[in-house]
């Protein structure tokens, strides 16, 4: 649930930030936040993101304390079992994707190819509470 | 050296969302055995190479037991293993037959105490976790068509249920709901309560 | 000014404090210094391009900058940074960890006001305000934080048995009370994701009337 991944992330947040030294960088915000995607998209954009960070980012951010890879862990597996949920959603046509949020998805990814991988995929997981907020706050 | 064999009986006994691994101890004489467990998730199974994660808490123990609830903790299939090591020798691993997902944990009952103060109907229900929910029916007894529901999150305290009318008997049962596998507990024993001008008598 | 030597020691635990969104920088002296040190801050918007000095806060003596107007777009986050400087030397810039209003902030408790008749009280709960400038427009938390509920605690004083409600709207009557009797009330905020709790209120007591 959004809870569980939102008290893991709490966990690893500060350890997890300090590991990305790119300050003027940001996947999910640039150029625009979040926050400015419409409504309509909001269903696309989140079922992307969910694949986006089950498929390329959580594999690449391993580290050497196993406290924290446990958190990521369980991160990744309540992100696949709400992956499964949204998944259900775009089957049934109720998560379509128009051409503000596909564009926006696509930043998304330029911004995340733009950097190393494993410095994209620590930076992607610190942003987790971007994606968190905003979901929330479109709930 | 003979190969030390592998734990055996490997099991789970999950009640109310907390999570234990259990096993057989490996025997061997005057020696002490320490095991070491490990879990993989759906996650690590369909996207990362089938890794296994160790749980350092449950790393060269000496108990036949784990608790695993801190990393079972999103709803999908888990498997886990353990191994034994004397010394230098360390046994092949033995694994849980089967998965194991948290939907399946058994839910009891909540512990649930009714009283009145004065017209007051109150309850004070047992804290069972962060993912535990209540949920608190009441009725005027003999009224069993009539019932009242309240979700209850909050329970380090006594909580507030209706306001009575003087010289009724009221009646309580509540069950915990699992937000995060949808299910919920059977209901508990309801307890009855009744008011008499502001004293409360116990009916059971 | 000549060529400065960045030895000073640094600036020490700098962070943000924040509550209900009134986002001040506070730091720590370098260590074995005191008042003559005086200090620059810099802040920025995370993934947007460049740090912005804080005019106000240049060459300052004190230990804090208020940053709650630079930081008030709570769907943004932050870094702020500080340099010391002294007698012709400086210090690092010592920048905060990543500033996230939303959930980095700490909400006070509810207002409470309570009124009685014979045989019952009614209490009003009054969310607070996001910090704002003084041109800016009023926002209740209630708005930004959408799931925001109250706990209500009231306490009997002659029986001593202390009830708890939990409500979503600001209003609450308890009624069939006993008369002539003192009850105390006393509540808090709590938003479950991100999860915030305010603390319970102070409390505040009133009787209920004696029965004519």
């Amino acid at each position: 649930s959004v809870t569980e991944i939102r008290s893991g992330f709490t966990a690893i947040k500060a350890n997890i930030q300090a590991r990305d030294p790119v300050r003027t960088l940001s996947i999910l915000s640039y150029p625009h936040s979040l926050h400015k995607v419409q409504s309509s998209g909001r269903c696309c954009i989140a079922h992307n993101l969910f694949n986006f960070y089950v498929d390329k980012v959580f594999k690449h951010c391993k580290t050497e304390d196993s406290y924290i890879n446990r958190k990521i862990s369980s991160i990744a597996n309540s992100f696949l079992s709400m992956k499964r949920k949204l998944g259900q959603c775009h089957e049934e046509n109720k998560c379509m994707c128009g051409q503000e949020s596909t564009e926006k998805f696509k930043q998304i990814l330029a911004n995340y190819e733009g950097l190393n991988v494993t410095s994209a995929a620590i930076k992607s997981l610190g942003e987790l509470d971007i994606l968190l907020d905003w979901m929330e706050k479109s709930r | 050296d003979a190969l030390l064999p592998a734990p055996q009986n490997i099991s789970i006994l999950s009640t109310n969302m907390k999570h234990f691994l259990t096993w057989s101890p490996v025997i061997i004489q005057r020696e002490t055995v320490r095991y070491s467990v490990e879990f993989q998730g759906e996650y690590e199974r369909d996207y990362a190479n089938e890794s296994w994660i160790p749980i350092c808490e449950c790393s060269f123990i000496t108990a036949t037991v784990c608790n695993i609830t801190e990393d079972i903790s999103a709803t999908v299939a888990y498997k886990l293993r353990v191994r034994a090591d004397v010394g230098t020798r360390r046994s092949e691993w033995g694994t849980l037959k089967g998965f194991f997902n948290r939907i399946t944990t058994s839910l009891t009952p909540p512990v649930m105490k009714v009283t009145a103060d004065g017209y007051h109907l109150l309850v004070e229900l047992e804290d069972m976790g962060p993912a535990f929910q209540f949920c608190v029916l009441h009725w005027k007894k003999g009224q069993e068509s009539r019932m009242q529901q309240k979700v209850v999150k909050e329970v380090d305290s006594v909580v507030h249920l209706d306001t009575m009318e003087a010289g009724t008997d009221y009646c309580v049962k509540a069950q915990t709901y699992v937000e995060v596998i949808n299910r919920s507990s059977d209901f508990s024993q309801t307890q009855c309560v009744r008011t008499q001008g502001g004293r409360s008598v116990w009916l059971v | 000014s000549g060529e400065l030597s960045c030895s000073l020691p640094n600036p020490r635990n700098v962070h943000f404090e924040s509550v209900n969104m009134k986002n001040v920088l506070r730091w720590s002296a370098p260590e074995g210094t005191g008042g003559e040190v005086l200090y620059k801050v810099k802040y920025l918007v995370y993934g947007v391009g460049k740090w912005i000095r804080k005019p106000e806060c240049r060459n300052i003596n004190r230990t804090w900058c208020d940053l709650s107007s630079e930081t008030s777009d709570y769907e943004e986050q932050y870094y702020a940074s500080v340099k010391a400087f002294l007698n012709g030397m400086c210090s690092d810039w010592i920048e905060t960890t990543r500033f996230n209003p939303l959930t980095d902030t700490k909400i006070d408790p509810p207002m409470v006001s309570v009124s009685s008749t014979e045989r019952s009280i009614s209490i009003t709960l009054t969310a607070p305000e996001k910090w704002r400038s003084p041109e800016g427009e009023s926002v209740s938390l209630l708005q930004v934080y959408p799931g925001l509920q109250y706990n209500v605690s009231v306490l009997n004083k002659k029986t001593k048995k202390r009830w708890f409600f939990s409500v979503s709207n600001n209003t609450l009557i308890v009624p069939r009370l006993e008369p002539g009797t003192a009850y105390c009330v006393s509540a808090e905020i709590y938003v479950t994701t991100p999860l915030l709790h305010s603390g319970f209120s102070k409390e505040y007591c009133i009787a209920t009337l004696k029965d004519k």
